[in-house]
């Protein structure tokens, strides 16, 4: 069971452009009371961090028009974003290289488990704890 | 789920575990729904069946061209894979599969021969989704 007594809830960025996977994630999301923001790929969501946009953790597929999931998560970290957890969430078996060298903390192949997020969930919200 | 659905509509869906259409990942999506969104099945079976069309008569027209661009074809493919992997369509994700490895051997006839396999494996798990979603429908009528 995830535990939040004393933060703030935690902000989730969701970079996916199939709409069946980003309804699954947001709900399961929301079942931790994440705050959640859905763009549709990768440039929407380094646009968001551009824009000032702060996120404690960004679920992200890999193959994705305009912009893939792993070339995102490279220009984020460009950006000096090496606190926010990113979780690589691609469909295909052969994404994890592509995701970690890019500078991703996790990679989870889907379907993501509801046990596996809540997990992280639940990493992230003691980080957030620790700092506060 | 359980306490939203109806037995009968369990039962239909067992049978589809049963048969291998769907695999365990569709009794995990049962158990995300629950009394704050009652209709969550509903719209993801819903969603899946809507997108999976349109992919489907996407890459009928893609393969159809002249010069085929199987980047794209496997763009399409993808999406399919990824949310019939998020569904638990089992059968529908393994013809996505193949399907992208014909892509990448840009294989026009590999494509067409397993777009042909897709189209059966997708519209038999459809129209098993919609049969579903009818008779859940039929038991909440009967019960009102």
């Amino acid at each position: 069971m995830v535990s939040n007594t004393r933060g703030s809830p935690v902000k989730a960025l969701l970079v996916e452009d199939i709409a069946v996977c980003t309804f699954i994630l947001s709900t399961m999301l929301h079942k931790f009371n994440c705050e959640i923001v859905v763009v549709k790929n990768g440039k929407e969501a380094v646009n968001l961090f551009l824009d000032g946009k702060k996120f404690d953790i960004v679920l992200c597929d890999k193959d994705m028009p305009i912009m893939s999931g792993p070339k995102a998560v490279e220009k984020i970290r460009a950006l000096g974003e090496t606190g926010v957890k990113i979780v690589g969430v691609p469909a295909d078996d052969n994404a994890m290289e592509a995701f970690m060298t890019a500078g991703a903390d996790v990679f989870v192949h889907k379907p993501m488990k509801l046990e596996t997020l809540g997990t992280m969930i639940q990493e992230v919200i003691n980080k957030k704890n620790i700092m506060v | 789920m359980a306490a939203t659905m109806k037995l009968s509509t369990l039962g239909y869906a067992a049978s589809m575990l049963s048969t291998g259409l769907l695999d365990e990942q569709f009794q995990k999506l049962l158990l995300l729904q629950d009394g704050s969104d009652p209709n969550f099945v509903v719209e993801i079976i819903t969603l899946f069946c809507e997108d999976g069309e349109r992919t489907i008569g996407e890459l009928t027209k893609q393969l159809d061209k002249r010069c085929v661009n199987f980047d794209e074809v496997a763009d399409f493919v993808h999406k399919l894979e990824g949310s019939s992997a998020t569904v638990g369509a089992q059968r529908v994700k393994n013809a996505c599969i193949q399907f992208l490895e014909f892509c990448k051997e840009k294989s026009r006839d590999g494509c067409l021969k397993t777009l042909d396999t897709l189209r059966v494996v997708f519209y038999d798990v459809s129209g098993k989704f919609k049969a579903m979603l009818q008779l859940e429908q039929q038991q909440a009528e009967a019960t009102k």
